[in-house]
């Protein structure tokens, strides 16, 4: 009998339960959309991000050290290990090169010179690529210092690579260097020779100025093969920085590979971890040491954390929001229903067992309407991840419906139908059921 | 027990009927008020009298006299606010609420104005759930019931499906369906034209033939004069009855 209440109530008083349920419905979708695009955003974001910057720095093995001062090299010059440049392109050949969406290989310099203006210059320099297309035959990407450095901004023009034996080649000025030396865009810099720079090289033509906002301000950036034949050591690279789509890492991430079974190793090997792509690339270069630098991988965590907080804060709204909804439609659903209360009652019926019997129904309701609010809500997740991010390919279905969110909406809304209806049952149950069989329709 | 009553009825004199042990329903000093906003409404006031088993009582009196207060406190769905009432030998003003519902299931039948048949449940169903909140389901004694008032070829329609007389025989089906010893019937014919009511009539003559003992609230006198005596009420004052609790017989 019981059943057949609840099922008839359901089948002959549909647009009665319509009210509480699209409350219930609005509510699980929004929060199901939040919770879906906060626990995938993070991957999402990580990906984005993972185009900029880089997340792994190859150095010369012999080197013990990347040492960095605020992004100033502090190694001498010259001396110590250095790359091939021409071994770079055998990044387009390792298991995962596809995944590697930036090279900006470098090598500081000294410069020695004097400005249009006269004045004096000592600074230092990198070498850099700044459109360079780089292919082991196959695909090339074209690629360099600004794709990796997105946020550099630049007034002017990035250097044209000029054959080493120019007398002049282009250079862009840090904007700190340019505002504090005088020199602008379209400017001459006589360099000094030197004994390293024994060449043809006599000055730079200023192309832009760029602000990056660190330590690169103060600096003059040459292409690579200038700063080459100024160092006097053509194919040099010390240092180069790689931009990697990755995995994010777990915990067997950080495994050592060599400590691993070959099976695990393969494993290993075969996921775009930073750690494994930088293990090939140690097998690709010779004399490279490569490593995963975790400095950007923590700022993406930062803003990660932030836009995850804040879609948890909407959730929590908006599950605040549902809760009232259905208190609302809940408080109306049952208040119509008062003389039926009313009769129970006088049938013999206990309060508990109407409490018992309404929390069923708001139970099932939420229930279903919780289910359906979760397709729904997921549905609304994806449609929103492609706006934002937009997806390259239809997503999976696997990918849409996070099957472990499924419980938790449920239960959420279970939760909410019930705390949302307490307050209906209980003031309809400490109605005098007299007084309410007495006024009944 | 029809035969007990019987014998009661032969047996004792109109004067006597608040002997203990004949009375199923005694009020002593019964009053209920209603304190609101409004200030306090005494809607029934120090009221006394005595129904013996198997008798078949009309109340009267006019509207807001507190017919359906007393009816309503008879049938425990509300408490005195004074004074002691005795349903069947038990003192109701002192048990649990859960004893109550219990004692309501068990006891009572109630037979509305408005019949408050449940919409979304067929005639059938309507009855079986007065079987659900007093013990178990049992479809066909539902249906037997159904029977009984006559509507067994109308037991799977909606209460929206039945006419004002059907969906009140539907209502004095779900009443009977436990066998209660007492029927609380409140304008049971208040909303049913001549030929319903006739019919309800007739229903309520065989209940009280079979030995039920019927209270029974009415405006109208062709019903108060099937019953076996009248309590008046005015004001929320019982009176139409010498003071000591005998009531005076209409026959
Ligand atoms: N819940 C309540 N709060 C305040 N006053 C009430 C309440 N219920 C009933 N009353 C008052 O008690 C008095 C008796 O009401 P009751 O319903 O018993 O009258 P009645 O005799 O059944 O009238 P009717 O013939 O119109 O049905 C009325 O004056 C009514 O206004
Ligand atoms: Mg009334």
């Amino acid at each position: 009998m019981f059943l057949r209440l609840l099922i008839e109530s359901f089948r002959r008083q549909r647009r009665r339960k319509i009210l509480a349920g699209i409350a219930i419905l609005l509510g699980t979708t929004a929060v199901t959309a939040m919770l879906a695009l906060a626990t995938t955003i993070g991957d999402r974001i990580q990906d984005e991000l993972a185009v900029y910057g880089a997340n792994i720095v190859v150095t010369p093995a012999a080197e013990q050290l990347d040492v960095q001062v605020g992004g100033i090299d502090v190694r001498p010059d010259s001396g110590g290990a250095t790359l091939k440049e021409s071994d770079l392109k055998k990044l387009r050949g390792i298991f995962w090169a596809n995944n590697i969406t930036g090279v900006s290989p470098q090598l500081p310099v000294h410069i020695l010179g004097t400005t249009s203006e006269g004045e004096t210059l000592d600074v230092a320099a990198t070498g850099l690529w700044f459109r360079h297309s780089l292919s082991n035959g196959g695909p090339a990407i074209v690629t360099g210092a600004p794709a990796l450095h997105p946020l550099w901004k630049l007034t002017g023009e990035w250097p044209k690579e000029t054959s080493p034996t120019a007398n002049s080649a282009d250079a862009v000025i840090g904007s700190a260097l340019a505002t504090s030396k005088g020199i602008h865009t379209g400017d001459t810099i006589q360099l000094t020779p030197s004994p390293q720079n024994p060449g043809a090289l006599h000055s730079l033509h200023v192309t832009g100025i760029v602000a990056t906002g660190d330590t690169v301000d103060n600096q003059i950036l040459l292409p690579l093969s200038t700063a080459q034949s100024i160092a006097g050591t053509p194919d040099a690279v010390k240092r180069v920085e790689v931009s990697a789509r990755t995995k994010p890492e777990d915990s067997f991430a950080r495994k050592d590979p060599d400590s691993l079974s070959a099976k695990q190793k393969e494993i290993w090997y075969c996921r775009p971890y930073a750690n494994s792509i930088a293990y090939q690339i140690r097998e690709a270069i010779p004399g490279a040491r490569a490593e995963q630098i975790r400095r950007v991988e923590q700022s993406q965590g930062t803003v990660l954390s932030r836009i995850s907080g804040l879609m948890w804060l909407i959730s929590a709204a908006a599950m605040l929001a549902a809760a009232f909804a259905v208190s609302a439609a809940m408080a109306t659903a049952i208040l119509e229903r008062q003389v039926e209360i009313g009769l129970m009652r006088s049938l013999g019926a206990s309060k508990t067992s109407i409490a018992l019997l309404f929390y069923t129904e708001s139970g099932l309701l939420a229930f279903i309407t919780g289910a359906i609010g979760y397709i729904i809500g997921s549905g609304v997740a994806a449609w929103v991840g492609i706006k934002i991010f937009g997806a390259s390919a239809t997503p999976a279905l696997t990918d849409i419906l996070n099957p472990v969110l499924l419980p938790v909406i449920v239960s959420l809304s279970l939760l909410i139908a019930i705390a949302g209806s307490t307050p209906a049952i209980r003031r309809a149950l400490s109605m005098e059921p007299s007084s309410i069989l007495r006024t009944g329709a | 027990m029809i035969m007990m009553v019987k014998e009661n009825l032969a047996m004792i004199n109109p004067n006597d009927l608040t002997r203990p042990d004949c009375a199923v329903i005694s009020l002593k000093e019964v009053t209920r008020d209603y304190s609101g906003h409004a200030g306090k409404v005494c809607a029934l006031n120090a009221a006394s009298f005595s129904i013996v088993a198997g008798e078949w009582v009309a109340i009267t009196g006019p509207s807001g006299s507190g017919k359906s207060t007393l009816v309503n406190m008879i049938g425990c769905l509300d408490r005195p606010t004074q004074g002691a009432l005795m349903i069947d030998g038990v003192d109701v003003a002192s048990m649990s609420a859960t004893d109550l519902d219990r004692f309501r299931a068990d006891k009572i039948g109630f037979i509305f104005q408005q019949f408050h048949l449940i919409p979304y449940l067929s005639a059938l169903e309507n009855v079986m759930l007065a079987q659900y909140f007093h013990s178990m389901t049992d479809e066909k004694e539902a249906r037997a019931a159904l029977e009984r008032v006559g509507l067994g070829n109308r037991a799977d329609h909606l209460p929206s499906e039945l006419s004002g007389g059907e969906q009140q025989r539907v209502c004095v089906a779900r009443a009977l369906i436990n066998n209660p010893p007492i029927l609380l019937a409140d304008e049971p014919t208040g909303n049913l034209d001549e030929a319903n009511q006739k019919i309800v009539a007739g229903l309520l003559k065989d209940l009280h033939a079979q030995g039920h003992t019927i209270v029974m609230v009415t405006h109208d006198p062709e019903m108060a004069s099937l019953a076996q005596r009248r309590i008046a009420l005015s004001h929320g004052k019982v009176f139409c009855h010498p003071v000591g609790g005998a009531i005076v017989p209409i026959r």
